[in-house]
């Protein structure tokens, strides 16, 4: 039989920065990926002359060599720096309605304000209270669970106990009174999953803080080279890495990880598994789940399954300006309702005015795509759940019905894009379920409603002895944070390995 | 729930209380993920198993076999959409595309038309081996060759070469069945008229309905052909569609069909947006494509090393992902005409000669990766699968 210190199932980042991590550490590590690349979400797919990009439109956590932030700190301790080129994006993004209001909000502050200020004149010293509550209770929370505070009191951190767990539309309706202004100042919700009436505010605060802060990047050659770049690493400091092979059973012993069986059916001994799989195929699929203590089964069964999204991958024959397309990241506002209408728009299957995000990679990066082309990928989020009311012989008609609203949202906005289409690909709810594994497409994991938000996650930390989770399912979503959770689950095993 | 200071945080009261009625209750996580998984599983299928039910004599060189689905369920699919066989002839494990030749509203049956490739390992064994009754196993459907709505025209330009024809034969079934607007112009071109497939069956429809045009073009005719000699030109077309703004072009063929077509469609003005392409699998010729080094003949003998696996020989003239299959290393594969990234494998040393065109991602080339079906060994190599 073959032995490892480690196996990991999964080569999503969370999967590919664990095994990396441990293999730096000297550990031997198998990783196992049932699909043919690397990345999982993170990845490009090519059609025609393009090479599209599907999950990363900004990358947070960067920083500059100057200034960096956390996950620069660690890719660069995973060495992968040098193998990575990065662009920052200038704009934090632009919003944009049918009507002909468009506002850029650019990542300096005094600038985003000023712009904002110009606007949204009658709101001008409530939209400087409200950043200003955005960056105290950045700091407040930097000091408390970043730095650690050792002793943390309400005195110390005043708006972090009063603000963090309150949803972000009381308090957008306390600051603000212009319904356009509220909508334009929260549309990070997209990146969580959740409308502002459930997320916490720690969330849209921290969002907004951190791309300030540390500033919005592309990655050259997309995701696919960050994923590509990590395996890479894993390999040559002596990773195996198996790919189009998963795991089909994890065995464990009175609560103890064993081993790992894989799709061919080799047995693997291990001690230690990290899992970038969903905690719902983990213990009900891999595990048998009458092994599994009923308080991660009651646990894991309180949770939603976070939303999905139709996305549209557009290849264009020209340049982005040529479009009317100036800016990186442009969120597409058809309403300023921030109330739970929102979620109704995600549960339907058809689209009408839902906030749909469009990033055109090559406004900051113009070699992106070949010369004299450009592409976008535009998401609106939408539960997967309505995808399987579907009969299977309608599905391509309904994609196809959905996909055509959103183009037509776009022909409104860049009048004439429609015509310089040249290569178009769409992914519903469905596709993501596919290629990610994830049930019901949610590509966020776990709904991170602010019951189930960073306080309350059982995270890494599962109910086996050696066995850890990491990816979006293991805490917050989006690449930093997933990035982020194979290094900690990783950090973990080599804890108790001693090999530190 | 791990203790913490949020415990003291303005609303945690509430915020348990939902912790624990959730805990109670359940979330949607228990839901429909089974069901979900088996939904997915009849959209794209890991495998289906075929019968073969009947073999349809075309032409001469061309049969069409109609394959039943043992369990009697067939996943939808787009017209010009393929699917894999995959397939073990002579101790080899390979696969092949076939785009499907019925049309999607047909769903008791997907037929495969197959021509006879010279030495061709798997088109021979299809066409003299494969009895009725005998079980193939397939991929799901795939491909992005088909009409898209979302930004084709309604009147599309159909350029067919030999077997190219099928992917288009399918759609025009589905237009005439189900009665789709959409106007179709087939320029099919053949070396001999007795190259040509499913000639009777384009004849009678043209006949029948208005918005389906057919043109045959045969490069050597025989005794009484009336219709259009040598090949597809910009003047024979011309001559043809009234114009080209509201028409989309769609191209599938062998190799020489795209190097003399593409170019006459460029010509006539057709932006390349408008132009789509189907790939036609590994050429037979690939040491005549730019780029191919002077200095190595196609018989030339190289040694593959795969790491913590096999040694073995390659032909510099034969895609690496043949030379694996002959020894018995078996790497994913599905359009074996370097689109689809399924054979992606990484040369860990050595050279390997990648036709252009061949859409490898920017950072797979970074790092070493080629698609193995369109990857020729021009010195030692040692890989990684």
């Amino acid at each position: 039989m073959q032995a490892y210190d480690a196996v990991v199932i999964g080569a999503g980042n969370g999967g590919l920065t664990a095994a990396a991590t441990l293999a730096q550490k000297g550990l031997s590590v198998m990783l196992l990926e049932r699909h043919n690349i690397p990345g999982g979400a993170a990845t490009s797919f090519c059609r025609g002359r393009f090479e599209f990009e599907v999950a990363l439109h900004q990358l947070s956590g960067l920083g500059t060599p100057e200034k960096p932030g956390l996950l620069r700190m660690e890719l660069d301790k995973l060495g992968v720096m040098e193998d990575l080129e990065f662009v920052e994006i200038s704009d934090l993004y632009n919003v944009v309605t049918p009507d002909g209001f468009r506002i850029t909000l650019k990542t300096d502050r005094d600038e985003t304000l000023a712009v904002l200020k110009d606007a949204f004149p009658h709101e001008k010293d409530a939209i400087q209270k409200y950043f200003d509550l955005v960056a105290s209770y950045a700091n407040d929370m930097i000091g408390a669970f970043i730095f650690r505070d050792p002793e943390p009191s309400r005195e110390k951190y005043p708006n972090l106990y009063k603000y963090a767990l309150q949803n972000s539309k009381e308090i957008l309706d306390q600051y603000f009174s212009d319904p356009l202004l509220k909508a334009v100042l929260s549309v990070f919700w997209g990146y969580i999953g959740v409308p502002p009436t459930r997320l916490a505010f720690a969330y849209l605060a921290m969002v907004l803080f951190q791309y300030m802060e540390f500033k919005p990047f592309h990655i050259k050659g997309g995701s696919q080279a960050l994923s590509n770049a990590i395996l890479n690493k894993f390999l040559s400091n002596g990773g195996t890495a198996r790919f189009s092979c998963g795991a089909k059973k994890i065995i464990a012993q009175d609560g103890k990880i064993k081993g790992v069986v894989t799709d061919d059916d080799v047995e693997i001994s291990t001690d230690y598994v990290v899992s970038n799989a969903s905690p719902l195929s983990t213990y009900n699929h891999l595990m048998n789940p009458e092994q599994v203590p009923e308080d991660a089964l009651v646990e894991m069964k309180s949770r939603n399954l976070s939303t999905s999204a139709l996305t549209m991958f557009i290849g264009f024959d020209c340049e982005p300006d040529e479009l009317g397309i100036t800016e990186s990241t442009n969120f597409l506002m058809d309403s300023t309702d921030i109330s739970n209408g929102l979620l109704e728009r995600m549960n339907r299957l058809d689209i009408d005015d839902e906030l749909m995000v469009l990033s055109c990679y090559d406004v900051s990066d113009p070699g992106f795509s070949p010369p004299g082309t450009c592409q976008a990928n535009v998401v609106t989020l939408k539960y997967g759940e309505p995808w399987l009311r579907i009969p299977p012989r309608q599905y391509h008609d309904v994609k196809f019905r959905c996909a055509e609203s959103m183009l037509k949202r776009i022909e409104e906005i860049y009048p004439g894009s429609r015509d310089h289409i040249e290569e178009i690909e769409v992914g519903t709810p469905l596709t993501h379920m596919r290629y990610l594994g994830h049930p019901l497409g949610a590509i966020y994991g776990y709904e991170m409603l602010t019951k189930d938000s960073l306080f309350f996650q059982p995270s890494r930390y599962s109910a086996f002895q050696g066995l850890f989770f990491a990816g979006g399912w293991a805490g917050d979503n989006g690449f930093e944070p997933t990035l982020r959770s194979g290094i900690s689950a990783a950090k973990s095993i080599i804890r108790r390995l001693g090999a530190g | 729930m791990r203790k913490g200071i949020w415990q003291e945080f303005d609303g945690y009261q509430d915020i348990a209380e939902e912790i624990k009625v959730s805990r109670k209750l359940g979330g949607t996580v228990s839901c429909a993920v089974t069901s979900a998984e088996e939904y997915i599983r009849q959209l794209h299928p890991e495998r289906i198993e075929l019968s073969v039910t009947d073999i349809i004599e075309e032409t001469p060189s061309t049969k069409t076999l109609r394959l039943v689905s043992k369990d009697n369920y067939l996943p939808p699919f787009l017209a010009g959409q393929y699917i894999a066989l995959f397939l073990e002839i002579g101790g080899i494990r390979t696969s092949r595309p076939y785009s499907i030749s019925s049309q999607p509203n047909q769903t008791g049956f997907y037929d495969i038309t197959v021509r006879r490739v010279d030495n061709g390992l798997v088109s021979n064994y299809l066409l003299d081996e494969v009895k009725r009754g005998d079980t193939l196993v397939s991929s799901g459907p795939s491909g992005n060759f088909y009409f898209n709505p979302l930004i084709n025209k309604k009147t599309m330009v159909c350029i067919a070469g030999g077997s190219g024809i099928t992917p288009f034969m399918s759609m025009i079934r589905e237009i005439i069945e189900c009665g789709l607007d959409r106007r179709v112009y087939v320029f099919y071109g053949n070396k001999t008229m007795d190259d040509i497939i499913f000639g009777s069956e384009f004849k009678r429809i043209a006949e029948r309905f208005d918005n389906i045009h057919y043109i045959p073009v045969v490069e050597e005719p025989s005794g009484g052909y009336a219709g259009a000699c040598g090949f597809i030109t910009r003047d024979l077309m011309k001559e043809v569609l009234e114009n080209i703004e509201d028409k989309s072009f769609f191209i599938c063929g062998p190799q020489g069909l795209y190097d003399f077509c593409l170019p006459q469609v460029e010509v006539m003005g057709v932006p390349r947006r408008k132009i789509k392409q189907e790939m036609y699998g590994a050429p037979p010729n690939i040491w005549e494509y730019p780029g191919w080094p002077d200095t190595i003949s196609k018989d030339d003998v190289f040694n593959v090393k795969v790491k913590n696996g096999k040694q073995m020989e390659a032909c510099a003239g034969e895609p690496l992902l043949v030379a694996l299959e002959k020894n018995d290393m078996v790497v994913p594969s599905l359009c074996r005409s370097g689109e689809c990234s399924m054979c992606r494998v990484k040369i860990l040393s050595g050279k390997v000669y990648q036709p252009p065109g061949v859409p490898v991602r920017k950072s797979d080339r970074q790092f070493g990766y080629v698609h193995s079906c369109m990857a020729y060994p021009i010195e030692d190599l040692e890989i990684l699968l």
